[in-house]
């Protein structure tokens, strides 16, 4: 590296100011700077993912099972079902928050029209909610007393409650998500170049055909990535099923029971484990699924 | 074979209220090339959106391509292929698969699909790109993926917004010079917008000059060029020159000269028989520099601009603006010294004085 800048330095003509000669002085990439710019980065992943994992890995391996604790808690059918549960749930608001961010947020960028700030900053506001209060909102629409309640049993004499199992963590967390999806929804949307757009209908494509070949492929890195950020969120979420129930079996619901009451560290740490790889490897096949969309150019959903 | 268009009182108000266009009628030939040439915000742009489909004319507006009306159809079913300057190519997809699109969307079996955009590739020079993505080509490689995807589904008529724009000076020359032989062979109805003024010379059949929203002037080359219909064609055209004068029993007086009028100004008949001040326009070649002796005007060269092939004077002390004046290359200036010139009198446009007033950019 630093030869080569040596190289450049020699090959410097004297006409050249010398501040373009002084650019050309060795270490400005060398190993020694690159290391040293590199530390804090290591020291962080260190200090909050590599120490904290291989301590949670070691209380696996010294549990009264050992390693066969990860075989324990795929068989026992009650980690499972929660793991299965927690899956499908994660995965159900983050295509349901895709889908609807994707038409709130394009629809919002299209279109000008009075209180269209005032909207979006409504849409953004959960933002700035904790898990719990969201739980609380959920509760106070369908819950016992809640608003949906009331209705239903007023108009059918039937209360319709569903805040305190899994439906009411799925509202929550879709309305937890939506700001998230529908800001890098709009930001991608901003981007999209309308030209695009009327050079395939030029070319004959219907509506449908432009959303799926242009529009789609557009918004796709914005859905990816909020779409990631929003199934990891689901997966690991806490607050809102607690202020929800205790008997949602929800992975991280599961985790904390194992370990606060029932003091079964090992357990509750595979469980972790388990948690962490199973949303990275979902995350990590969306990301090599859409890669290769993107650039074969068959667009589709994510 | 090649298909008519025709606008009958076409005109364009956009929502907020802007007038973009004035009602005009326009007929466009099949298998003619015409460019709408002005500068930008004149509204060449909306005249071809709304050929396309893409803007909508005003209550009372027409628009038939040979003779079925358009005017409400979109733009999915006009069958018109388009060229944009930032060429709006699908990132997402190779060079054939761009190429294809429009055969695919029209539902063109995949073995004929294959056949014509190979056919499309080859004609443009670009078979050796086909598997390539968007955004490993140049410029010139993007715009002729561009004109291979419009033409490939044999468009009814060809829209170029500017299509050169973007492109390097000598590529912009030479894909000019390609466009023009592309649009010869097809034989295909083109539109071509563009605000310079040698692309439009070069590639038009016929040019709409645009102002302010109006046609300022139909014609060919030729009469665009040579005998430009108002001060605002002929400064845009390139009369960068302006000279004051007056005209008296068919002459023309410029201070102390006067010159007979000839055959050139023809077209400027019933401006001679008037009487009165008028504006004269022309371009670098309306003067030549000469021998004192066979001086009209002396002036005084205040910068030369080297162009190779000729030298390009800003001389001053003729008229009240600095004039351009062209010479050979290997004349000797010198910034400072006098000049003697001759005016080139059959390449004039003369303009009453207050048209020239009003009319000019």
């Amino acid at each position: 590296m630093s030869s080569l800048h040596q190289i450049k330095g020699g090959r410097s003509r004297p006409s050249l100011p010398s501040f373009m000669v002084g650019q050309a002085r060795p270490g400005v990439g060398s190993p020694a700077i690159l290391a040293l710019l590199l530390t804090p980065g290591l020291i962080i992943v260190a200090a909050f993912f590599l120490i904290p994992m291989a301590l949670v890995a070691m209380r696996v391996a010294n549990g009264p099972d050992g390693f066969a604790t990860y075989f324990i808690i795929l068989t026992n059918g009650r980690y499972f079902a929660s793991l299965m549960q927690t899956l499908v749930m994660s995965a159900g608001v983050t295509v349901t928050a895709l889908v609807l961010c994707g038409i709130c947020g394009l629809f919002l960028v299209r279109n000008r029209f009075a209180g269209r700030n005032v909207i979006t900053a409504l849409l953004t506001l959960p933002l700035s909610f904790p898990g719990t209060v969201v739980g609380f909102m959920v509760i106070m629409l369908a819950g016992r007393q809640g608003v949906i309640g009331s209705v239903t049993d007023a108009l059918f004499g039937d209360k319709l409650v569903f805040a305190y199992n899994i439906a009411g963590l799925f509202i929550g967390y879709l309305y937890f998500s939506i700001p998230r999806v529908i800001l890098a929804v709009m930001a991608s949307a901003e981007k999209l170049d309308p030209q695009l757009e009327e050079a395939a209908r030029s070319l004959g494509a219907p509506t449908w055909r432009v959303i799926k070949d242009v529009i789609l492929p557009g918004l796709m890195p914005g859905l990816i990535s909020s779409g990631a950020i929003c199934f990891a969120t689901a997966m690991g979420a806490f607050g809102t099923a607690f202020t929800l129930a205790t008997d949602i079996d929800v992975l991280p619901m599961v985790i904390y029971t194992e370990f606060t009451r029932n003091a079964n560290v090992a357990v509750a740490a595979a469980l972790s484990i388990a948690l962490g790889l199973l949303t990275w490897a979902v995350l990590t096949a969306v990301r090599c699924f859409a890669g290769n969309t993107a650039t074969s150019g068959t667009g589709g959903g994510a | 074979m090649s298909t008519q268009i025709k606008l009958r009182h076409c005109a364009k108000t956009f929502a907020d209220g802007t007038r973009a266009l004035a009602p005009f009628d326009l007929t466009i030939e099949g298998g003619e090339t015409i460019v709408l040439l002005g500068p930008s915000g004149c509204g060449k742009t909306t005249i071809l959106r709304m050929i396309a489909g893409l803007e909508f004319p005003d209550a009372g507006g027409m628009i038939t391509f040979d003779g079925d009306d358009v005017t409400r159809q979109s733009i999915e079913k006009r069958r018109v292929g388009m060229v944009f300057q930032s060429y709006a190519l699908f990132p997402n997809m190779t060079v054939a698969e761009n190429v294809a699109y429009g055969l695919k969307v029209n539902g063109v079996s995949a073995a004929e699909r294959q056949t014509r955009v190979a056919a499309m590739l080859e004609m443009m020079h670009i078979d050796m790109l086909a598997d390539r993505r968007i955004d490993q080509l140049s410029g010139g490689q993007r715009q002729r993926v561009a004109l291979a995807r419009a033409i490939a589904v044999q468009p009814r008529v060809l829209l170029l917004d500017e299509p050169l724009t973007a492109l390097d000076a000598k590529l912009r020359v030479r894909l000019r010079t390609e466009i023009n032989a592309l649009l010869r062979k097809l034989g295909i109805t083109a539109v071509y917008v563009t605000h310079d003024q040698e692309e439009a010379l070069a590639l038009g059949d016929r040019i709409v000059v645009m102002q302010k929203g109006e046609i300022a002037q139909i014609g060919t080359p030729r009469e665009i060029y040579r005998s430009p219909k108002n001060p605002f064609v002929a400064d845009f055209v390139g009369a960068a020159n302006r000279l004051a004068g007056d005209m008296r029993d068919g002459r023309l007086h410029i201070g102390s000269q006067v010159f007979e009028a000839v055959d050139g100004w023809n077209q400027y008949n019933d401006m001679i028989d008037k009487t009165g001040p008028v504006e004269l326009f022309f371009r670098a070649d309306g003067l030549s520099v000469c021998e004192r002796e066979d001086a009209h005007f002396t002036g005084r060269i205040e910068a030369v601009a080297y162009l190779g092939d000729k030298q390009r004077l800003t001389v001053s002390g003729i008229g009240p603006q600095a004039m351009m004046i062209d010479t050979h290359a290997d004349d000797l200036t010198a910034v400072g010294s006098d000049v003697h010139c001759r005016f080139n009198i059959e390449r004039l446009a003369i303009f009453p004085a207050h048209d020239a007033d009003s009319g000019a950019i």
